[in-house]
């Protein structure tokens, strides 16, 4: 679920504030990747949460219940950065639970705590899936995270075309912007029926021109919608080995 | 690098954060005559400190003893958490007294060039669609009794700084804990039973006295212009930090918190309304910018400050050497 929290865009500072927040920001930047080091997942010490909240114990045994439903195979991982933050923008179905999923599997494949937008606020559903890494749907929530080095997925909307990726937020987008990481397209297909699904990470997505304002994030977040339409259309159809593939619209798929 | 030979004065210098302050400061090069003024006398032997025991309610005793000294920095920390030292109510009225009359006189005072006063992350509130961790940036809306009374003090610092012309630096603390901190987070998960939110159970973070001091010590040394969250690393939840200290956790919903709460106060270990927050919504900030902007980090982790808050002895019983009735 994503929303455009009444902002325009997250990138554009008063000139003379710009100057001094983008050097605080590098500053900032360099004084953490000095003092780098990067939580290993399965370091991660069971019986305390995270900065976030997120409890590595619940999340070993999530992924360990996960895989009576999905049986991920996960690539592209190598084209994440190792110890700096990125923003991974998957395609997700109605109820697929696609960012989730995604976040449970990759933080095997990468053996780093991986979070996902898409927390809601109330109790108890809230509280679970910020333990198992969910975020706020909120670009300040994501910009933080982004800045401290954290992976984080979050879904695009929902389009009813196959093959085709509704709208990525674009100032969650503007949140990685801010923050100064890369955002990475990611195809995922699952099946409403089936085990198995995938998820394939693209190269990092580049705006198509260089802006000063806030069309550097909505252009970035068109982009992203194309690397990850792009991405289905070189996965092709899955499979489930049974009659429903003779169906042409039998839900099966990613988009 | 500031200049030697500056005057520091320090308002709350009683407490057990404001002593430990006034020590550090001791040992600063930069800092030349340093005075405190508080309502009870400090916890420790200071050396250098010219000490005013002065109560807020005192105004003209304030303005007249901040007035002479006339100091350069002025550091206050003269704050009444409700149910740590006075009950709500009163440490609302302490505190307002004391940052009017402090922060007004230090206005008066010619030398004046830097304020650094403490604060806390309960500034941003933890209403609905709250950040998990907001930073410095994140939009100011408490919603605890403390979180406004923190937010009162930044905006009459701020006020001051303004009309006067100089900086102004806000130590925005996670709840102190420490083995002398009246702090009522820390006095409750010390109880033999701890009650959680079995719903929500959220994560707090917390931060040591003395890490908490190097922070407002960092911040009066380089002249901080900005507020920083100050957070020890990591996070624990209330059945976790329970766990740790083999307390029993007691599972609570909707309206046994009633009770809890009563029974609490009963036992010693009142619950105000920005504990009780703590524990049902969380308290988490961003730290992110602490070494930047005061060149140090926390010494101690969340959970290492829980672990240390259950091995902090309780009541050490002194027998008399002789022995009169």
């Amino acid at each position: 679920m994503t929303s455009t929290h009444g902002t325009v865009g997250r990138v554009v500072n008063f000139p003379v504030r710009d100057t001094a927040t983008r050097a605080g920001a590098a500053v900032s930047r360099a004084a953490a990747d000095v003092g780098a080091s990067v939580t290993r997942f399965t370091d991660e010490q069971a019986g305390v949460v995270d900065d976030w909240g997120r409890d590595p114990g619940l999340v070993r045994i999530v992924i360990g219940a996960s895989r009576l439903r999905w049986d991920v195979t996960v690539g592209g991982d190598q084209r994440l950065p190792k110890r700096k933050g990125a923003l991974i923008v998957v395609n997700a179905r109605a109820l697929a639970l696609a960012p989730i999923f995604s976040a449970l599997a990759l933080s095997e494949a990468v053996d780093r705590p991986v979070r996902f937008v898409g927390r809601p606020d109330t109790a108890p559903v809230g509280a679970f899936v910020r333990r198992i890494g969910g975020l706020l749907d909120h670009p300040d929530e994501v910009a933080g995270a982004l800045a401290a080095g954290e992976l984080v997925i979050m879904g695009a909307t929902h389009d009813e075309r196959l093959r085709k990726v509704g709208r990525v937020d674009h100032a969650l987008v503007g949140g990685a912007l801010a923050a100064g990481v890369q955002v990475f397209p990611a195809a995922t297909l699952s099946s409403p029926i089936g085990r198995a699904a995938r998820l394939e990470i693209g190269t990092a997505s580049r705006s198509p021109r260089r802006r000063r304002g806030p069309l550097s994030e909505l252009e970035l977040a068109d982009q992203v919608g194309r690397d990850i339409e792009m991405l289905l259309a070189e996965l092709g159809d899955i499979r489930t080995g049974t009659p429903l593939d003779w169906f042409p619209l039998t839900g099966i798929g990613g988009a | 690098m500031m200049m030697t030979g500056k005057r520091v004065f320090v308002s709350g210098v009683g407490g057990e954060l404001g002593t430990t302050i006034a020590g550090l400061l001791e040992q600063e090069s930069w800092v030349g005559e340093l005075s405190g003024i508080d309502a009870d006398p400090p916890r420790h032997r200071l050396h250098r400190t010219v000490f005013h025991r002065i109560h807020p309610d005192e105004h003209d005793r304030i303005v007249d003893t901040v007035c002479r000294f006339n100091p350069h920095v002025l550091v206050h920390v003269g704050v009444w958490e409700p149910d740590a030292r006075a009950a709500p109510s009163a440490a609302a009225t302490l505190t307002d007294q004391a940052a009017t009359s402090i922060l007004g006189a230090a206005a008066e005072c010619s030398a004046l060039e830097h304020v650094v006063v403490r604060s806390g992350i309960e500034i941003y509130g933890r209403g609905r669609g709250a950040l998990t961790r907001p930073s410095e940036s994140a939009p100011i809306a408490p919603t605890s009794d403390w979180g406004r009374t923190v937010a009162a003090i930044e905006h009459t610092a701020a006020k001051v700084g303004e009309r006067v012309g100089v900086t102004v630096g806000a130590v925005r603390l996670a709840p102190v804990l420490g083995p002398h901190v009246p702090s009522p987070l820390g006095r409750l998960l010390r109880q033999p039973g701890v009650p959680f939110s079995v719903l929500a159970d959220p994560p707090f973070a917390v931060i040591e006295d003395r890490d908490a001091a190097r922070a407002i010590v960092a911040a009066a040394r380089i002249g901080l212009a900005e507020p920083v969250n100050v957070v020890a690393a990591g996070a624990i939840t209330a059945l976790q930090a329970a766990r740790r200290g083999r307390r029993i956790p007691i599972p609570l919903v909707g309206p046994d918190w009633r009770i809890a709460r009563a029974l609490s106060f009963l036992l010693g270990a009142p619950i105000p309304d920005h504990v009780s927050e703590t524990l049902h919504r969380g308290r988490l900030a961003d730290n992110g910018r602490m070494r930047e902007l005061l060149g140090i980090v926390p010494e101690h982790g969340t959970v290492d400050v829980i672990d240390r808050l259950y091995h902090w002895p309780s009541i050490i019983h002194q027998p008399a050497r002789v022995q009169v009735a």
